[in-house]
């Protein structure tokens, strides 16, 4: 993918930077919205990471220049404001998704990769890890093409591990992503547990491998090892 | 005023006294006149109500002269009666000695005395009457203006935008005081807003830093070369950051929350909030065994922001789940006033009252920042709903009263 960042903190832009290109993707920088300006009317992008609130300009003008131009670059946006109207507006005027900050990696990951499945395989959303796929359209899994009966909590649970294979995901990041990262805090990492467990022994009854190995302490890797 | 009153009497009494004591001695000097001229008694028998005695001695005697009040028994009814009397014994020119004792009736100078006394007594009375009446009439529009000032200082509310409407007045010690009023007031709410402000911009401005030190941690976490050791250093440090995480999330919301942030209202109900997270939270209730039953004779109507009524729902939800027990239920009852979340849990160790005191844990649950259901208080009061807790025994009851929010 390759993946415009737009963010005025050099020390945050450039996590981002790493983390993606760990994941394999092609990543800019812009550090200003004028930067952002040049590099997104010069090039298409699969997705652009967008801060809103950049020191010389508001990221949503960027969207609104964006549309006019009919570019079709899946836009991602980014701000430290939990902003309801910022979010609304965003996702209005053409923006794709809206993440808050701060964010766990693995939230990012899932995000513009779903941003892209539906942006790129038009009707073909198909998530595929060795005999493991999931069909984001009907939100079905299988397994050797058997159909999994999971429950939507764990369907979710395992498109978000499978769009974060092999690195380690966080039980915090898994409760935000099923639960959303409101302040209820529904903080049992228990129900995580029992969520990973269901869905490892359903994996398994369906002859599936295990691929979710426990990472004592911080969460979860699904890695085929 | 009763101290004048009794002076006056005596006063008076006084002044009759003196009068009558004057026509004593005026008709004892007539009588003493006739008899030094003449050694003759004048006759006096007409003389009415005048009891005169003059006795002719044949010795001279010493010159001697009293007025003074006396009784007198009366012949007719035997009643003592009042009298003033002169008594005089002198010597006339002719060295024979002479006494003359006039009587004076009191009591009818004493019934005008009374008359009089009643009369100044009422007069004095109605006087004393007006005049408090007169003084509580200035009193009450003389501190009109300064009631008014203590009860509008009294009613100002620090949240309200209005600075504080003082009545104008032209009294110059009001004009001070409602001066020192609205100075303070002014300070207490610059105050208060300046802080409001310091709060919501630490909380902001906190999340650009803990958003780089968490994407930091997760690009350090995934280092495959690191030891043993250092990942449990960084499994420490994660979890300390969770907490920084969600107890500034939770700052900057209460912050926005007071900062009317969330401005904007619509009608919500409630009942299909419960009902969109109790689906949300179904699976975590199924593996923790616990029964939902829904009793809604009511829609729960409410006018308010939509984010906020999710904040309170899945905060009372999320409470109800997380403090539940094995195999525990969870009843929902939403009325036309009221919204009942009702959970089976182990009885409550702590004071309920302070349940909805910022910062307050109940102990055992480490990872709660203890911001849940203050946030909740806090939304509540700004749509003027009541929350109550209530707990008996192993159920605990949270109570919303949205009586006065209902929306059409």
């Amino acid at each position: 993918m390759k993946i415009l960042i737009v963010e005025d903190d050099r020390s945050l832009c450039n996590s981002i930077n790493d983390y993606l290109k760990q994941e394999g993707h092609i990543c800019e920088i812009a550090q200003s919205f004028n930067q952002a300006f040049d590099k997104s009317s010069d090039n298409r992008y699969d997705c652009i990471i967008l801060d809103i609130g950049l020191p010389d300009g508001n990221g949503l003008d960027l969207i609104k220049e964006l549309k006019a131009n009919k570019a079709s670059d899946g836009i991602l946006i980014l701000s430290a404001k939990s902003s309801l109207d910022d979010k609304l507006i965003g996702l209005r005027i053409g923006a794709d998704d809206y993440l808050t900050k701060p964010f766990h990696f693995a939230e990012l990951s899932a995000r513009l990769n779903s941003i892209y499945r539906r942006n790129n395989f038009l009707g073909m959303n198909v998530i595929t890890f060795n005999e493991i796929t999931a069909n984001t359209s009907d939100n079905q899994a299988y397994v050797n093409d058997k159909l999994l009966n999971l429950t939507k909590k764990e369907y979710d649970l395992l498109v978000f591990f499978m769009t974060n294979s092999n690195r380690i995901i966080t039980k915090e990041s898994i409760v935000e992503h099923l639960w959303g990262d409101d302040v209820t805090l529904t903080d049992s990492f228990d129900f995580v547990y029992t969520h990973v467990k269901n869905l490892r022994k359903k994996i398994l009854t369906a002859n599936g491998k295990n691929y979710i190995k426990c990472i004592y302490g911080f969460g979860y890797k699904f890695i085929d090892s | 005023m009763s101290a004048g009153g009794a002076f006056l009497y005596f006063i008076i009494r006084k002044d009759v006294y003196k009068q009558i004591d004057i026509s004593l001695i005026t008709e004892k000097n007539i009588i003493q006149d006739q008899i030094e001229q003449t050694d003759t008694i004048p006759d006096f028998s007409t003389t009415f109500g005048h009891l005169i005695e003059v006795k002719m001695l044949n010795s001279p005697t010493y010159q001697l002269q009293v007025i003074k009040d006396t009784l007198i028994q009366d012949s007719n009814s035997g009643d003592d009666l009042a009298y003033r009397k002169i008594f005089y014994c002198g010597n006339s020119p002719r060295k024979k000695g002479y006494t003359i004792s006039i009587y004076q009736i009191l009591s009818e100078k004493q019934e005008l005395l009374a008359a009089i006394s009643l009369y100044m007594f009422s007069l004095f009375f109605s006087l004393l009457l007006i005049s408090i009446l007169i003084n509580y009439l200035i009193s009450k529009k003389l501190w009109h203006p300064f009631y008014i000032s203590v009860h509008t200082a009294g009613n100002f509310d620090i949240l309200s935008d209005k600075p504080l409407d003082l009545p104008e007045t032209d009294i110059i010690e009001f004009q001070q005081l409602n001066r020192v009023f609205s100075r303070m007031t002014q300070k207490m709410r610059t105050d208060y807003l300046n802080l409001k402000e310091y709060n919501e911009n630490a909380a902001h401005e906190i999340q650009t830093p803990l958003a780089i030190i968490r994407s930091k941690m997760e690009l350090l976490m995934q280092n495959k070369k690191l030891q043993k050791d250092s990942l449990s250093l960084i499994k420490s440090i994660n979890e300390a950051t969770s907490r920084i995480f969600k107890l500034n999330q939770g700052l900057l919301l209460i912050s926005k929350i007071e900062n009317q942030y969330f401005h904007e209202r619509r009608p919500v109900s409630l009942r299909q909030i419960i009902e969109t997270y109790l689906e949300n939270y179904r699976e975590i209730m199924e593996i923790k065994g616990i029964r939902v039953e829904m009793e809604a004779s009511d829609q729960g109507m409410v006018e308010m922001n939509e984010v906020l009524a999710d904040v309170v729902i899945s905060n009372l939800l999320s409470n109800a789940i997380r403090y539940n027990i094995e195999n525990g239920f969870i009843k929902c009852h939403i009325d036309s006033q009221f919204l009942i979340v009702t959970n089976s849990g182990l009885p409550l160790k702590t004071d309920p009252e302070l349940l909805f005191i910022r910062f307050h844990k109940s102990g055992e649950n480490l990872q709660s920042v203890g911001l849940g259901l203050s946030i909740v208080k806090k939304i509540t009061e700004q749509y003027k709903m009541q929350i109550s807790y209530r707990c008996t025994g192993n159920i605990h009851e949270m109570k919303l009263n949205y009586r006065l929010n209902v929306a059409p």
